[in-house]
């Protein structure tokens, strides 16, 4: 990374050499492996694997046309492409965080309710067996 | 008019049996449930000693969701009035029947025990807070007022009664961070007919408050920024029952 931006601090155009771009895909395979690993391992739901996996595609493609950054950072009116790389990523993680707050908001309310239902079920329980409780001992009086 | 008091209780082994013969004392004729909210201690044991139904949470959720638990209860099994208490001895069962006599008057959807008898002030006879807390009660008197257009002085007060409608709404929507004051301003948008009625409170019978000056000012920030949040939620009028 600090490679990227001391060749792109140089001039506008992105020079990267081969060895960076190698290390770059490098990377990007090892995260996707890392992902597919989770998976395999139950660690990580599917349904949340996607964003991870086309952010690993992303890592890829970058290291495979480094051309792309720039054509990118030209469209955005940024001069600098490094500026443009970190701005996407953060958006990207600051996007990504926020969903997971949406998600564990949802799942916070759902095991509320999940546990008010069990404490609601118990009392029935206490309720139904106080009656019985008490059932028998009238008829246990009556006989 | 068959009634339920419900207790959200947490840790309160030492109180939970007087609170309890106190309502069964005051309040003849109401079905009783006490809600454990994931309490490490013996509450739930000397609920049910007490001869109580007991609904434990199984792991603490804050009150809340405690209260929700009670109002959910109490629309399910049909009740046509409920209330609740603190189960810390603070409030006197004989006062919730007050509250109780405007639901059953149908004079309001949810009532409200305040324990300040002028609401000009923020101290009455049998209650002097610290200053932090002071400042805490006179900002959230005034955001509230000026939310909901209505004057509210006890805007904590965990002594309150409700009527079906309110019951719905509650067992639906109720913040599980700001009860007490996010539920007053759900109220009064939903076009409830909210009420306080001045009550007489005790002394809190053991412990101290949990608020520290650094606690209530985010204490106070947070509700603020919940009071904001809720002028913002969408109205359903219609929704509920009735």
């Amino acid at each position: 990374m600090s490679m990227l931006a001391l060749a792109a601090s140089q001039s506008p155009k992105v020079h990267l050499t081969s060895q960076t771009r190698i290390i770059a895909a490098v990377l990007a395979l090892a995260f996707m492996a890392l992902v597919l690993e989770l998976i395999r391992r139950n660690r990580l739901q599917e349904r949340f694997s996607v964003v991870w996996f086309v952010a690993g595609l992303g890592m890829l493609v970058g290291a495979a046309f480094p051309g792309l950054l720039s054509l990118v950072a030209d469209a955005m009116g940024v001069r600098d492409t490094n500026v443009a790389l970190f701005s996407i990523v953060l958006l990207f993680l600051l996007g990504l965080a926020l969903n997971f707050s949406v998600t564990m908001s949802r799942q916070a309310t759902q095991i509320t309710r999940l546990a008010q239902e069990q404490a609601l079920e118990k009392a029935r329980e206490q309720a139904n067996s106080d009656e019985n409780g008490s059932e028998a001992k009238r008829e246990r009086l009556e006989s | 008019m068959r009634t339920l008091v419900f207790i959200p209780a947490w840790n309160e082994e030492d109180s939970i049996a007087a609170v309890i013969a106190g309502v069964r004392a005051s309040i003849a004729g109401a079905d009783l449930l006490v809600i454990d909210d994931g309490s490490a201690d013996t509450t739930a044991a000397r609920a049910r000693e007490a001869g109580a139904l007991v609904a434990s949470l199984p792991f603490n959720q804050g009150l809340g969701a405690a209260l929700q638990t009670g109002y959910l209860h109490a629309l399910r099994e049909g009740y046509e009035a409920c209330a609740h208490l603190d189960a810390d001895g603070q409030h006197p069962p004989a006062e919730v029947v007050r509250l109780l006599d405007e639901i059953y008057a149908d004079r309001a959807d949810l009532v409200i025990g305040s324990r300040y008898r002028d609401p000009g002030k923020a101290e009455s006879d049998d209650y002097k807070p610290t200053i932090s807390r002071r400042i805490g009660i006179g900002v959230f008197r005034f955001f509230l007022t000026l939310a909901t257009r209505q004057r509210f002085t006890d805007t904590t007060s965990g002594m309150r009664a409700a009527n079906r409608r309110v019951m719905a709404m509650f067992s639906e929507q109720y913040s599980p961070d700001f009860a007490e004051i996010e539920s007053l301003q759900l109220a009064v948008r939903e076009g409830l007919r909210v009420e306080e009625v001045p009550v007489r409170m005790l002394e809190r019978a053991g412990g101290s408050s949990f608020l520290t000056p650094l606690r209530s000012a985010f204490f106070i920030f947070k509700g603020l920024i919940v009071l904001l949040v809720g002028q913002f939620r969408p109205r359903h009028i219609g929704a509920s029952e009735q």
